[in-house]
């Protein structure tokens, strides 16, 4: 499941690795958020491959994967993670309108991985940085896809993941995105259990 | 491989990743498309979008239209004169273009013609969840319902087929879970177009005068039948697996009704209907009258379970019918395999999962701590700018009927300023009822797709009735909010040339407005001045508030290699007054506890915030800083 904040790329993201998945002939749900949803607000794209899937929801407690460049997102679509499952986090705060207005208080980094740790491993490392590196922050989500490949933790192969990215940008992005893809396999992570 | 090319040389018998949209627009081509008419709605608009992008390479002729009624107007009498033809709408489209569609089923058509209704179960994108099954039964219009991509557009094609059986309109209703997934999709063949149009005078058929209209009616009602026998017949509506347990449900909520199945471990005859109008009523009898228990599973409107309960009340079968009326599935928002799941255990008496009570603890405990992120205005939108100036023009002291668009997103803080939306249009007509009635500023905002849409029969009724409603066209000349589609004011048509561009100014003064100004929002002293003389003005005063939408002018700069100049903050003047934080509130705003600061990689360079910023803290990017 990928989660974040309308107009990062968690639509993109998710489209990559659910066509590399139908290219290794894998049955294949994506489930999208569209319009009035995208224009900043928090936003979800589960992805589900196998036999027996038909729906494009993911049921409470059944994802074995939750990515998100986003702290705060990660942590609003915990409910779907299952104990056995893994939480990835970028640790890329986008701070929501009403918490500089002072209506909303955004918890620290520390409390929100606490938090995210009770139900799942938590996984985490600066992948904005990775991206800025690669060629700009739109990348984030492209290094967060080298992280899963490079933790293993998705049954799709590195070289069909590849071509899923260049399938699914335009070539002028192609360069940056590998970049930020093996940026995103090789780099240090943290991980938080409790 | 692109849309375009995947709609109109995708090969048969391969799979696609298609959204449930494009599967549609595939399904109209695969089935001869000759015409398909739209207007942009969430969760619709990828259909006709698809169709645009494949416009050049395709067969077909696209248009977006005015709003929805013309669309079907379009397209219903294109299907007379023997054109296949597709119309494409939201939900609440339909009740726009409920006036046309109601007696088109009178009067039937010669070449297939499907109506795509996109139905918004929770409201993701929509002012209300209306359940559109109800309008096939209104209109006596056959219906058929996917449950996901590679239904939709296979029943794209069976819907074309049926019309032509029955020489009827076919409703094809889907909802956003449908539309918006994504999944490989098997494609077919691509027919030919029939490339015949031809119309066939037949007055006393297509000329609905009440003794034509009395005459049609029977008719329609024999089609009925007919499409009944059809329904019994179908392989749309089907039986799967086997039970003492029978399972009546339709859509998206047959793949949470599968899943739930697995997950209780439960035996069970599924019956999923696929064309749920007319209904299969003997078929549906037949499988009641063999079941312990009968569960009906459906998003919204008991629809299935109340006609399930008629049919087996008509044949005396006995079976519990369990569903909404007794409290086990709600008629509010949208499914989710959990709603499903917990509402068939409760059914079947049996326990919830534990797991589900153990999450939602230990969520209820964490949650709290996430504060809310609802869809807000971009970095640097010109409705930003125009709310932030009517809102100091009046000193917050008018009220403000909003309109369907993004401006409506302006009821978020700290603008604020969305006070009354019905529909698309509404808010010309209700600044004139709350004029009618009230001694107050009434100032209506407006966007430019949305005025061409429904406005303009607003905008003839205050000057008619000399209503001195002020009203804000917040022209970003697109249609934004659905993912930028051309309309009257933009030229463009959707064969993708240019076509005539409908000034709004000289529609405003064609109808008899003396007060007409277009203004800069980014401009934000003069913008306010003009706003001040429009409500010191005695009558009905329009002010068109025209400024490129900011998604599309940045990619302009961006595709043009022009610079996008960053402003900053200097933190040595800024004196922490939160003026541009409080008031403006722009996305790319950041308060850093101290002051203000920009995020440069957000900033579109509007400059807006540079201009209300009482200390003058605020400037452009020196050239020798930008990145």
């Amino acid at each position: 499941m990928f989660t974040g904040v309308g107009g990062t790329g968690v639509l993109t993201a998710a489209r990559i690795l659910a066509s590399a998945a139908l290219a290794e002939g894998e049955n294949v749900r994506m489930g999208e958020i569209h319009g009035m949803a995208q224009r900043g607000g928090a936003v979800n794209c589960s992805i589900r491959i196998g036999k027996n899937v038909h729906g494009p929801i993911i049921p409470t407690g059944r994802a074995n994967l939750l990515v998100s460049v986003e702290p705060v997102e990660a942590l609003r679509n915990v409910d779907r993670i299952m104990p056995s499952g893994t939480i990835i986090v970028g640790e890329y705060r986008i701070t929501p309108t009403g918490v500089f207005l002072g209506r909303d208080k955004y918890p620290s980094d520390e409390a929100i991985l606490q938090d995210l740790a009770k139900f799942a491993k938590v996984i985490t490392f600066d992948a904005a940085k990775l991206a800025q590196e690669s060629g700009g922050i739109l990348t984030m989500n492209t290094v967060l896809i080298g992280a899963i490949i490079g933790l293993n933790l998705i049954p799709i192969k590195e070289e069909t993941v590849i071509a899923s990215i260049k399938e699914n940008l335009p070539e002028r992005y192609h360069a940056m995105n590998i970049s930020a893809f093996e940026k995103g396999k090789k780099a240090s992570k943290k991980t938080i259990t409790i | 491989m692109d849309i375009a090319e995947i709609l109109t040389k995708g090969a048969a018998g391969r799979q696609y990743l298609l959204l449930g949209n494009e599967a549609i627009a595939r399904g109209a081509i695969e089935a001869g498309l000759e015409l398909a008419a739209t207007y942009p709605g969430t969760p619709s608009s990828e259909i006709g979008d698809s169709l645009f992008r494949a416009v050049k390479q395709g067969n077909y002729f696209f248009e977006y239209c005015t709003n929805e009624k013309v669309a079907m107007e379009v397209a219903g009498a294109a299907a007379v004169a023997n054109a296949r033809s597709l119309v494409i709408m939201k939900h609440v489209g339909l009740n726009v273009a409920s006036d046309a569609f109601m007696t088109l089923n009178y009067i039937g058509v010669r070449a297939g013609l499907v109506i795509v209704s996109a139905d918004d179960p929770g409201c993701w994108s929509s002012q209300n969840e209306q359940d559109n099954r109800l309008y096939a039964m209104l209109g006596d219009t056959t219906m058929l319902e996917p449950a996901d991509p590679q239904e939709a557009k296979d029943m794209t094609v069976a819907a074309f087929d049926l019309s032509e059986e029955l020489e009827q309109p076919v409703l094809l209703r889907v909802t956003t879970r449908v539309s918006h997934t994504r999944s490989g999709v098997e494609l077919g063949e691509i027919r030919p177009p029939r490339n015949n149009p031809n119309f066939e005078r037949n007055p006393f058929r297509f000329v609905t005068i009440p003794a034509v209209a009395r005459k049609r009616h029977p008719i329609l009602l024999e089609k009925v039948k007919q499409a009944t026998e059809i329904s019994e017949k179908t392989p749309w509506n089907k039986i799967v697996g086997k039970g003492e347990l029978g399972v009546i449900t339709s859509g998206v909520s047959f793949n949470y009704v599968m899943e739930a199945l697995e997950t209780l471990q439960l035996k069970a005859a599924v019956f999923k209907i696929g064309m749920s109008y007319p209904l299969p009523k003997k078929k549906i009898q037949k499988f009641m009258a063999s079941k312990e228990k009968v569960i009906v599973v459906e998003e919204l409107k008991p629809y299935l379970e109340n006609h399930a309960r008629a049919f087996a009340q008509e044949k005396e079968i006995m079976v519990p019918i369990l569903g909404k009326s007794q409290g086990y599935f709600s008629e509010i928002g949208e499914f989710t395999p959990r709603t499903v799941i917990e509402g068939i255990a409760k059914a079947l008496g049996k326990a919830i999962p534990p797991n589900y009570v153990e999450i939602d603890n230990k969520v209820s405990e964490t949650l709290s701590a996430a504060p809310p992120r609802p869809p807000i205005l971009c970095a640097g939108c010109p409705h930003r700018a125009t709310f932030y100036e009517i809102a100091t023009a009046t000193g917050r002291k008018g009220i403000y009927p909003s309109d369907i668009g993004c401006y409506t997103l302006v009821i978020q803080p700290p603008l604020e300023m969305a006070d009354l939306l019905l529909c698309m249009g509404s808010s010309i007509g209700t600044s004139c009822g709350l004029t009618a009635v009230l001694d107050k500023p009434i100032v209506g905002a407006i966007g430019d797709s949305t005025f061409f849409h429904s406005g303009i029969p607003g905008l003839v009724n205050a000057v008619y009735n000399q209503h001195p409603v002020k009203i804000i066209v917040v022209d970003n000349q697109t249609t934004a909010m659905t993912g930028h589609q051309p309309h009257p004011g933009t030229g463009m048509t959707g064969m993708g040339v240019p076509g005539t561009q409908i000034s709004i100014e000289n529609v405003v003064r064609g109808v008899g407005v003396e007060y007409v100004k277009v203004i800069d929002p980014l401009q934000v002293k003069e913008s306010i001045r003009v706003m001040r003389e429009a409500l010191a003005y005695n009558g009905p005063a329009v002010i068109i508030s025209r400024s490129p939408c900011a998604l599309v002018e940045g990619a302009r700069k961006r595709g043009a290699n022009e610079p996008i100049i960053p402003y900053e903050v200097n933190p040595e003047i800024c004196q922490g007054c939160r003026v541009c934080t409080d008031k403006l509130g722009c996305a790319a705003s950041i308060w850093t506890g101290e002051h203000a600061a920009i995020d440069a990689d957000l900033c579109s360079g509007c400059g807006v915030c540079a201009q209300i910023c009482p200390y003058k803290a605020i400037h452009e990017v020196e050239a020798t800083e930008r990145v």
